[in-house]
């Protein structure tokens, strides 16, 4: 990297903190205001970095950046999302099982072991409105969606490459399908650590609730429970397909060119739309489209289904992927610098960084870093040879950290709009981290004495 | 001009409506904001309107309802209703900061339960007393006997009987936590460990229906939730005197006019009548079962109201037994109701 380019980039991240900052602050002080100009914020700070990064870099790799970033990144990211969004969506499940403290514990536990399994981004748009449901009789639920955004749309997600992205991302790099299993004891501990901490404040919330005369309607014997359009099952599995495939063709040799890069559409200078990623969202809003078109509207009205949170998740992360450029671009450039060579300090580094970054890239980059200290034994990956410790501590604090904050992971903020647009008063972003530094940070320091030192 | 009472509960009814019609136009119930009957929300509305700093909730409450509201797909009733959300939200904005008026009275409080019967029960509204008591101060017979008195049901073991019917269930599958007489059955008929020992002969499909039968819920709260819909039921339709059950809370929580009643006695002398009216429990045995007793009596009123069991606050009227007598805390509390 360019001497004055290098020097430019940390201040080419204000834009980042100062759309961050809007996220957490304008929701609370000027509500309304912030609904009708999200758009416009969003646009006016990612415009702030680009004019500027145009100015030092030149137009062409100012466009090159965003084209990367927009095509690469954005795309694959917000059609998933939208796939998941519609396909659950269509999916609904009315019955009178009261959410109690016993009910919640056992879906967010089925929650947790799901997302390895159909992402955590599939699994939150699948359980987040039945959570919501259950649990429509009680006023004090906004720690339920708190716990679900932590287990479910993040925690979960570490067992397997169709989890969490950063995971997929070293699969295609060299680290086992199943490696990720390892991780199990992990998930274990500390799904049974916040299952209790969130059993008891569940229980307190639960008194609370029918202390103040509120009850669940179970005054039919016995519980009926109905699932409707349980058909896009099948387009859930399509999409999921589409991930994996996303993951496992540009290792093949008919999607890579004769110097090895992989095939695509050219959009702009070196960006190009690469087939692999062509073939995922094809098939993704294939599945979108037909589940659209094969589920009745009675399903979507039941379940409130509108494109509020989808539309809020979709303008927001235009903003946010574009002006965290800068500070991925500093940590690709510092990230071997950082002098990091323990299993803790790799699980901290890349968990910390990875709330407010995307945690693909922020893997990647300490992936890169471990795979350069020379180590001899443990998991050999296209970056050298990786310590198993090591490599844990990279995925676990990827994979984990991303619940510390709305922007962390994909889904969260997708959970939380889902929740607010249902009648769930969910914190703000400030009072979302007082909730993770008051419950994860705690977990996250007991992971580190257990597993990580 | 200052604001009446009247003012304020029409402002109660105009949330609860926008409630119900944003609800009417999307159709789900899944974020529903008030979603019980239309009087007890529009009271609880009325309550926070009235007690700042609570105002502040109306105002969350409300803006709940506008998320919603603008999820609407057609325009025109979208408009029509944020319009409607913003009317009320200027209207709640100008309320008084306060609404003291220098009385310590707790209107809540004072509406269903000060001892001004004339001005609490309307014609509407039937009889209802709620006992709770201790075990061994007679609360027992002064609820039958005040019953027997006033020619109104005596209700306790009965309300029981008719959750096991409403939840379809053995009787031997439930367990009376409600009551005394499960309980100190269980103390003189089984050993202190066999009634700690794990259910473990339920096969999965056992399980299973009981899972369904109970709506995910453990027994003891679906009962509980069954007992208190029970009971609002027969508020309706009759006067009565329930014993335990919590009947004062829910009585209160569902806005029932009731006359609460707490029953004790000295520890000494209710351990005499315990050895009096059960044959072969001794001193000892029976001092410790009055404690556990009281132990578990007090954790499943504080499990499900909040309160704390025995705690003055909480009731109209607490009468030791131990200076009355049985008969006489009878007449004590007609003379209180004006029915002797």
């Amino acid at each position: 990297m360019e001497e004055s380019m290098a020097a430019f980039l940390p201040w080419l991240c204000i834009p980042f903190a100062g759309l961050l900052l809007c996220i957490a602050i304008l929701p609370l002080v000027r509500a309304e205001w912030w609904e009708a100009h999200q758009p416009h914020m969003a646009a006016a700070w990612s415009l702030l970095f680009l004019l500027p990064f145009a100015a030092v870099c030149g137009a062409g790799r100012a466009a090159e950046t965003f084209l990367e970033c927009m095509i690469n990144d954005y795309l694959t990211f917000i059609v998933l999302l939208f796939g998941l969004f519609c396909v659950s969506g269509n999916i609904t499940m009315s019955g009178d099982l009261a959410g109690s403290p016993r009910i919640n514990v056992g879906l967010l536990a089925l929650g947790t072991l799901l997302s390895s399994w159909i992402g955590t981004t599939g699994a939150s748009m699948l359980m987040i409105r039945p959570v919501i449901k259950m649990n429509a009789w009680r006023r004090r639920r906004r720690h339920i969606i708190v716990f679900f955004i932590f287990l479910v749309s993040n925690m979960g997600g570490c067992l397997t490459p169709i989890g969490d992205p950063p995971l997929l991302m070293g699969f295609m790099r060299g680290v086992p399908f199943f490696w990720s299993l390892k991780l199990l004891p992990v998930l274990l501990f500390n799904l049974v650590l916040l299952l209790t901490v969130f059993y008891r404040i569940d229980m307190r919330a639960y008194r609370a609730d029918i202390a103040a005369g509120l009850k669940p309607d179970i005054s039919r014997p016995g519980t009926e429970v109905k699932l409707r359009g349980l058909h896009n099952l099948v387009f859930l599995i399509l999409i999921i397909a589409a991930v994996i495939l996303s993951g496992t063709l540009p290792g093949l040799p008919a999607f890579r060119d004769a110097a090895g890069n992989v095939k695509g559409i050219p959009i702009f200078g070196e960006v190009r739309l690469g087939f692999p990623a062509l073939i995922e969202i094809v098939m993704i809003l294939l599945a979108a489209y037909l589940s659209f078109a094969t589920t009745p509207a009675s399903i979507r009205r039941e379940n409130h289904f509108t494109w509020g949170a989808i539309q809020e998740v979709a303008v927001l992360f235009v903003g946010i992927f574009i002006t965290m450029q800068p500070a991925l671009m500093l940590l690709k450039a510092n990230g071997a610098k950082l002098g990091i060579t323990e299993p803790f300090q790799m699980f901290w580094t890349t968990g910390m960084l990875s709330s407010f970054l995307d945690n693909t890239p922020t893997y990647l980059v300490f992936l890169t870093t471990a795979g350069a200290l020379g180590y001899s034994e443990g998991i050999l990956t296209a970056f050298g040879m990786v310590p198993v410790k090591m490599l844990e501590a990279i995925s676990a604090g990827a994979v984990f950290m991303g619940a510390n904050t709305y922007i962390g992971n994909a889904p969260n903020f997708m959970v939380k709009s889902i929740a607010d647009e249902n009648g769930i008063r969910m914190p703000s972003f400030f009072g979302y981290f007082v909730w993770s530094l008051a419950i994860l940070i705690p977990v996250f320091l007991v992971d580190t004495l257990v597993f990580f030192r | 001009m200052p604001i009446q009472m009247q003012d304020i509960k029409e402002m109660a009814e105009h949330i609860y409506d926008l409630d119900a019609e944003v609800y009417c136009h999307l159709g789900s119930s899944l974020g529903r904001v008030f979603n019980r009957d239309r009087d007890r929300c529009v009271k609880e509305l009325v309550e926070l309107l009235t007690t700042r700093p609570h105002g502040d909730l109306v105002r969350s409450e409300l803006a709940l309802i506008a998320n919603m509201a603008r999820t609407i797909e057609d325009k025109e009733e979208r408009k029509l209703c944020m319009s409607e959300y913003n009317r009320i939200l200027n209207a709640v904005m100008s309320l008084p900061t306060s609404f003291a008026s220098g009385d310590v009275i707790d209107p809540k409080t004072a509406r269903l339960n000060e001892f001004n019967l004339q001005n609490r029960f309307s014609d509407e509204d039937h009889l209802i007393i709620c006992i709770s008591w201790t075990y061994g101060s007679g609360g027992i017979d002064v609820g039958f006997k005040l019953a027997d008195r006033l020619k109104i049901n005596y209700y306790d073991e009965q309300i029981f009987t008719a959750v096991l019917k409403r939840l379809d269930a053995e009787k031997d599958s439930l367990r009376d936590t409600a009551g005394y007489t499960q309980h100190v059955k269980d103390e003189m008929d089984q050993s202190p460990a066999k009634a700690f020992l794990p259910d473990t002969r339920k096969s999965f499909g056992e399980r299973i229906r009981e899972f369904s039968r109970y709506h995910g819920l453990s027994k003891r709260d679906a009962v509980f939730f069954n007992q208190s819909d029970l009971l609002c039921e027969m508020a309706k339709k009759e006067d009565f005197i329930v014993m335990g059950r919590c009947g004062d809370r829910v009585m209160t929580n569902n806005g029932i006019p009731h006359i609460s009643i707490y029953i004790t006695a000295p520890f000494k002398q209710r351990v005499h009548r315990a050895i009096e009216v059960n044959e072969g429990l001794t001193e000892k045995k029976a001092h410790a079962l009055l404690k556990k007793l009281d132990r578990q009596h007090a954790s499943y009123y504080n499990f499900y109201t909040g309160r704390s069991w025995g705690h003055a606050n909480n009731y109209d009227l607490c009468i030791n037994t131990a200076s009355y007598g049985i008969d006489g805390t009878v007449e004590f509390i007609l003379r209180m109701i004006n029915r002797e």
